[in-house]
């Protein structure tokens, strides 16, 4: 077993259906304080190596993803074992490596769980995972490129991504080398009205291209369209750093004893930043959707590293813009594809490699995500309880998902790559051979961790399929056939656009992107600009109506909420007062009632649908008597 | 944020920066003007409405997409409104309009309504009041409802501008007459086709009857009794004509001091203790009257202090708590957050949101009043005992605290009936001063207090916070609270009934007509279609199961499905998987800690609050029982639909609470058909079908502001840069562009 620290409540072995439970399970990179408890007032705070001074009556753990388990020792005499338990959870913390935490789980019944489960979310190591992909996103002017095959292009790029069809993988290579470390531009999204979107890293000022070389990347950059945006991505969003500390100070808000007033607490929730960052994003990332869909502009996103923005951006463009990435399968595949494909280095960026370059993105972005949800609730197949579920999975030590900072090292851990690399690990065995099915674990496999139950709980009961119509996707979008001027490049800057002289940062003038941009709050529009403004946009964009599927999140400060399922988890009076939506309940009774039709009615077919307005239903009197004396759902109820 | 545009000027070396331009070139205006003629709108009278002034070429503009620009109509005063006809209304389908308010249009200012009144002259914004020696060429209109108009008039007649500006100023902010508000006027000329609605059971309390009634309900009617010792007002003015008062109380006491110093009757518990409330003896210095008042009042308490009486608890509203001043004051500062002229505006306000919605205290206030109102609910359910609450004048903050006590406490108040007849006997009958809070004559500013207000945003928290249990949704409130400035409903324009017995004529002798007939607000009928008024209903909410026996089958069946429907739902069931249940231990232990925040002090009182508020939360809720909200700092909200409905930037399209509706009504409908499928084979006959509310059914994407600014919906260019494009050369530009940003962090 990985280093954990699980309670298992009496009974729970018997009715277990899960090999692991997810409710009482804190891996010990999740402590994020350990506290023993003697009475009401002797605490002390456990850090690792420091020695209890007392039989603690409970312990309280306070988990880094906002969770709280408190154990009591005090029913049943339980007090020396409490001692024990303690320290051996204090040793274990002061001894635990996390980088080399994950030791795969040997659990023969992870396999058999699995019989029957939905397609499994592409992982996205194979070519073919990235041809069905492509194929699936219509985008013909792409190809999948083998060309990092062995990872010597780049260890944090996955093996294979898309690039322009007529680009040899020669001129890929021969790119690649001037971006910072190596990260080319490769297609994100393929938008069905013609516009692309893509990543990469920043411009590796130092290198001196010759002249194919910038043919290349232009070319690249180019990717066949006349307009091209390219969009600095650490412009107006915060740093790295700007992240942690916003999410500690975050955490020190909802620890359950914080300190502040109740009329302090929209201040001091202002103060961590943590809702600003999240507009920032949201606002961005508004932005580009609607130059991708609604003017058809290719948007190439830039970030120095290309692992982390870029991710949080490409991803929310995807589930404002695209309805399928709103499905679970959808987002399940978006975030594998753009944060974990894409090299996203979560070991780092979650404290597990040590104090610096830590920053929640992802966490974030699941935050992004979950205003996304509250503000259109019906556009979502997934809910709060899925967003939930992945939140706490960033640290469970089970799956190698979030465990390791690039595919590279994912795809030596899990043993693929021995044919290519012979990697000397310390401290690790290799998994016994013929357990091949450990290898193939994702985070995506929830029934490890999730009962059927809750897993059911992922799906939105207000998910409203009719919200995307599908028509869209077939829709010519005339705008895209008005020919441009000859080729057009321009930056999206701080909420406006610039033309751009070229590119390329090498030929005549100092890089655009060299100049670091500091995060800075929007600046408020001027009045008088507001005059000679008139949009700006260049005539020939044309305005286009908004085009249906795309969703505009609000970013206002009265609509950036603050989740408190998820952040105020640890205080209990929080934690009661959380009724479950009334939606599900009536979705329970709605199919209730269906089922009973359907049993009193045989010959109508099991489509739902027919089922309300066939009129020709035979129902046996008698029967339903005798469902009313007492078989009647929880869930009935009367006429609205 | 107010009066931007006189600060903007203050660069000295800099020639002011333009804060209002026009956008409109003249090319334009005559284009539109060629339109103007063509399409007149025709303006809509009330019965007894008059035209007072008017002005043609005036510019409307609209706010949309961050940039301006206008609409050009007529500009008319009547005294009702203030109403602009331009050409845009056309714009609206059918399917959008379906929420309209018949006697207030989109574009229409009840002069009541109207909150400032600010002129732009030479760029600077001014407030306008009496008279004015030079006319403004731009005139912005703030409204109480939080609307903000803004009307260019730099190309309409001169003449005209002068008469439409007197005369909107006059007849907005100079103080008026009772006698000349707008209802009697409607009154008269609408005498014979007032209908009122026969399915509205809004009890009145303006008979004996509907306090017995009450007594009744509550089952009061052991310990008090109803008087009418007051009718034809011969004890005093405040009161009504009939009360209930404790059953061995001497009338002839309530003579005594014209009504002060008699704990009055409010509600009752179903363990029998009641809340009570009672007007302070006037202050006086003279000691022997001193002496007098006090034995008078040893003499009340002693009836209400012994059996079958409760112990009495006595909560002086007047001292240690809110003052209607700090109401004031927050409310102003808060509403300011939200009366936007211009984006710009917007912007810099957005940026601070947080700090600056925190330094209004308006949440604050809110959470203090919901706070009151739960440590009284304590000492009634869990204590048993007697409340008394007492204040100066018994009318204002005893009307917001009963009230939520009995929202809390008794689910009849969360029906749509209840909760009106709740306002009806709390605050109508209990003599809150709506026409002096309003300010609706204009007479005293000061007295202006938004104390109903505070009210409805309380419920709405409550409402926001347990849905399921209120019959009415939010947009039932901020309808209501829009219905403050409608004079032609008697409910909120007066400040006592007697007040307006008198002047209805009833009462008075010298009329020799038969009394006006005037509206009540609660005749929903009058400012909304059928259609409109099912927004006003939550789907969703259940009537409590009446346990009465006998009934016939058919009834019972119905019965037992209510009872089944998730009252009681949620908080044990295993859908909490995620949120572990956590032991009593736990919650008291951890929760010390935060409630001790919410507490200044720790005496017994409070730790007997802590233990109720916290033991009512870790229990599954009975929506048809005992609700208390949430107060603590995350969880007191802003009234988003209230208070944002205006702003086009706060709009989020196709989302927002309107997708779940449409979802719900759907199923809603689904379930209820298979129901009638069901009840059909079991009765042989057809049941009676309801009509299934569709309102929401054919728009696909609605906004999030739905059912209000439907303007705002056509607006389908796509908001991008929002500072738009600038090329970079322009050195001007970009040292400008640094001011702002030092200006910036100023702010």
């Amino acid at each position: 077993m990985p280093p954990r620290v699980t309670f298992q409540p009496c009974g729970w072995q018997q009715n277990q259906d899960t090999p692991l439970s997810s409710e009482y399970d804190f891996a010990l990179v999740n402590i994020g304080r350990l506290e023993a408890v003697s009475g009401l007032s002797r605490v002390q705070l456990l850090r690792p190596g420091s020695l209890l001074k007392f039989i603690p009556e409970e312990i309280m753990i306070h988990g880094r993803d906002f969770r709280l388990l408190r154990v009591g020792f005090e029913a049943g005499g339980l007090e020396p074992q409490a001692f024990q338990v303690t320290m051996a959870i204090v040793q274990a913390r002061a001894q635990s490596n996390p980088a080399q935490q994950y030791s795969g789980i040997t659990l023969s019944k992870a396999g058999q769980g699995s019989g029957s489960r939905k397609p499994p979310v592409p992982l996205m190591e194979t070519a073919e995972d990235w041809e069905t992909e492509r194929k699936k996103q219509a985008a013909r002017g792409w190809r999948v490129s083998t060309v990092n095959e062995r990872f010597d292009v780049a260890t944090s790029l996955p093996r294979y991504f898309w690039v322009p069809n007529r680009i040899l993988d020669s001129e890929v290579r021969r790119a690649f080398g001037h971006f910072h470390q190596g990260r080319g531009p490769r297609l994100s999204w393929h938008h069905p009205g013609g516009s692309d979107l893509l990543r990469c890293g920043g411009f590796y000022t130092a290198s001196d291209p010759n002249k194919e070389d910038i043919r290349a990347v232009e070319s690249m950059l180019q990717a066949g369209h006349s307009d091209v945006v390219l969009v600095d991505t650490m412009d107006e969003l915060p740093s790295l750093a700007d992240v942690q500390l916003a999410h500690l100070r975050l955490r020190a808000l909802c620890l359950p004893d914080s300190s502040v007033a109740e009329d302090k607490w929209l201040s001091a929730l202002e103060g961590t930043r943590w809702l600003d960052y999240i507009r920032a994003c949201l606002r961005k990332a508004s932005d580009i959707s609607v130059l991708v869909t609604s003017r058809v502009r290719s948007v190439i996103l830039q970030e120095r590293g290309d692992r982390d923005l870029n991710g949080l951006l490409s991803s929310l463009v995807q589930l404002l813009s695209a309805p399928e990435a709103r499905t679970l399968f959808g987002f399940q595949s978006l975030v594998q594809r753009e944060w974990v494909a894409a090299g996203h280095p979560f070991l780092t960026r979650l404290g597990g490699t040590g104090a610096s370059e830590e920053a929640p993105v992802f966490l974030l972005f699941l935050d992004c995500v979950w205003q996304l949800l509250q503000q259109f609730p019906a556009d979502f197949e997934f809910s709060e309880f899925f967003l939930l579920a992945l939140h706490d999975s960033v640290r469970v030590p089970d799956t190698l998902t979030f465990l390791r900072n690039t595919p590279w090292e994912r795809g030596k851990q899990s043993g693929q790559l021995n044919s290519y690399t012979q990697v000397y690990t310390p401290g690790y065995s290799q998994p016994p051979a013929g357990n091949s099915l450990n290898l193939q674990l994702s985070v995506w496999d929830w029934d490890l961790r999730y009962s059927n139950a809750q897993i059911l709980q992922f799906q939105n009961p207000g998910y409203d399929p009719e919200h995307c119509p599908d028509s869209w996707l077939t829709r010519p979008q005339p705008s895209f056939m008005i020919p441009g001027p000859p080729s057009s490049v321009w930056l999206f800057s701080r909420g406006a656009l610039t033309p751009l002289n070229q590119l390329c940062p090498w030929r005549d003038s100092p890089s655009l992107l060299a100049v670091s941009s500091r995060w800075l709050p929007r600046p408020a529009i001027s009045s008088e600009s507001l005059a000679d403004q008139e949009w700006g946009l260049p005539s020939h964009w044309g305005a286009c109506p908004l085009p249906p599927g795309l969703l505009l999140p609000g970013y206002l400060g009265p609509q950036i909420r603050f989740w408190r399922r998820c952040y105020l988890r640890g205080r209990p009076e929080v934690q009661m007062g959380l009724s479950s939506p009334t939606i599900s309940g009536l979705q329970d009774e709605l199919s209730h009632l269906q089922e009973l039709l359907r049993k009193w009615t045989p010959r109508i077919s099991p489509e739902v649908h027919s089922k309300k307005r066939d009129p020709h239903t035979i129902l046996n009197p008698t029967e339903i008597v005798g469902i009313l004396k007492g078989q009647l759902h929880p869930f009935w109820i009367t006429r609205c | 944020m107010l009066g931007k545009g006189v600060v903007g000027g203050g660069g000295g070396t800099k020639a002011p920066k333009p804060s209002f331009v026009s956008y409109v070139r003249p090319e334009e205006i005559h284009t539109n003007e060629k339109e103007v003629t063509e399409k007149e709108v025709t303006l809509h009278l009330l019965p007894g409405e008059q035209l007072l002034c008017e002005a043609s070429t005036v510019l409307k503009y609209v706010q949309e997409d961050s940039c301006q620009h206008g609409v050009y109509g007529r500009l008319v005063c009547t005294d009702f409104k203030i109403a602009f006809l331009g050409d845009d209304e056309s714009a609206l389908d059918n399917d959008e309009t379906q929420f309209k308010n018949k006697v207030v249009g989109e574009n229409d200012i009840t002069l009541h309504c109207v909150d400032q009144i600010y002129g732009v002259f030479d760029e600077k914004k001014k407030t306008l009041f009496g008279q004015l020696k030079k006319y403004p060429e731009k005139l912005i209109i703030h409204c109480k409802d939080l609307r903000v108009f803004q009307f260019c008039l730099r190309y309409t007649k001169e003449e005209e501008v002068k008469r439409i500006v007197s005369g909107i100023i006059h007849h907005t902010q100079a103080p008026k007459l009772l006698k000349r508000l707008f209802l009697f006027s409607y009154a008269t000329a609408a005498q014979n086709n007032t209908v009122t609605d026969p399915k509205n059971h809004t009890v009145m309390f303006d008979t004996l009857k509907d306090w017995c009634w009450e007594l009744e309900r509550t089952k009061g009617n052991m310990k008090y009794k109803a008087v009418s010792v007051n009718e034809g007002y011969k004890v005093c003015e405040r009161l009504p004509a009939h009360f209930v008062v404790p059953t061995p109380l001497p009338e002839e006491n309530v003579q005594r001091f014209q009504g002060h110093g008699i704990p009055i009757w409010c509600w009752s518990c179903h363990n029998g203790s009641a809340l009570l409330k009672m007007s302070a003896l006037p202050k006086e210095q003279d000691d022997g009257i001193l002496q007098i008042q006090k034995s008078f009042l040893d003499g009340v308490y002693k009836t209400i202090h012994r059996p079958p009486y409760e112990i009495v608890k006595t909560e002086d509203l007047s001292s240690n708590f809110l003052s209607l001043q700090e109401i004031q004051t927050a409310y102003s500062k808060f509403k300011q957050l939200f009366l936007i002229d211009n984006s710009t505006e917007f912007w810099d306000t957005d940026i601070k949101w947080f700090s600056l919605l925190e330094s209004s205290s308006w949440l604050d206030i809110i959470r203090r009043c919901l706070k009151k109102a739960i440590e009284i609910t304590e000492c009634m359910e869990a204590q048993n005992m007697n409340v008394l609450l007492l204040e100066e004048n018994a009318s204002d903050l005893c009307c917001l605290i009963s009230s939520l006590v009995q929202l809390m406490m008794d689910p009849h108040c969360r029906t749509r009936i209840g909760f009106q007849s709740l306002i009806q006997k709390e605050w109508v009958m209990g003599g809150h001063c709506f026409l002096d809070r309003c300010n609706h004559l204009r007479q005293n500013d000061k007295e202006e207090v938004p104390v109903f207000l505070l009210f409805l945003d309380c419920v709405w928290q409550l409402v926001h916070q347990h849905p399921p249990a209120f019959e009415f949704t939010e947009t039932y409130l901020t309808v209501l609270s829009d219905s403050l400035y409608i004079p032609i409903f008697s409910t909120f324009f007066f400040n006592s009934p007697h007040q307006k017995d008198t002047n209805m004529g009833r009462e008075g002798q010298d009329t020799q007509s038969k009394p006006l007939n005037l509206l009540t607000v609660w005749d929903w009928s009058v400012q909304f279609e059928p259609k409109a008024q099912t927004l006003l209903k939550n789907p969703l909410y259940v009537e409590k199961p009446k346990l009465d026996k006998g009934q016939r089958k058919g009834m019972r069946f119905k019965h037992q499905r209510q009872l089944s429907l998730p009252l009681t739902q949620s908080k044990s069931s295993p859908k909490r998987g995620f949120f572990r249940e956590e032991t009593d231990h736990l919650i008291k232990n951890l929760l010390g800690k935060r409630i001790s925040k919410l507490i200044n002090s720790s005496d017994e009182l409070q730790d007997n609050f802590r233990e109720f508020y916290d033991s009512w939360h870790s229990k599954p809720t009975d929506y048809h029982g005992l609700l208390l909200p949430h107060i603590e700092g995350p969880e007191i909200k802003v009234w988003a639909q209230r208070y944002l409905r205006w702003i086009p930037e706060a709009q989020i399209l196709g989302g927002g609470r309107v997708a779940t509706m449409s979802k719900l009504l759907e199923m809603m409908e689904e379930v209820q058909s298979l129901q009638e499928k069901i009840d059909e084979r079991h009765h042989s006959q057809q049941a009676p079908q309801a009509e299934a509310p569709c309102l929401l059914r054919n728009s696909a994407r609605l906004s999030s502001l739905f059912p209000f600014a439907l303007l705002q919906r056509h607006s389908s260019k796509p908001v991008l840069p929002t500072s738009g494009w600038k090329a970079l050369g322009d050195e001007d530009d970009l040292a400008k562009r640094e001011d702002e940003f030092v200006d910036l962090g100023d702010v």
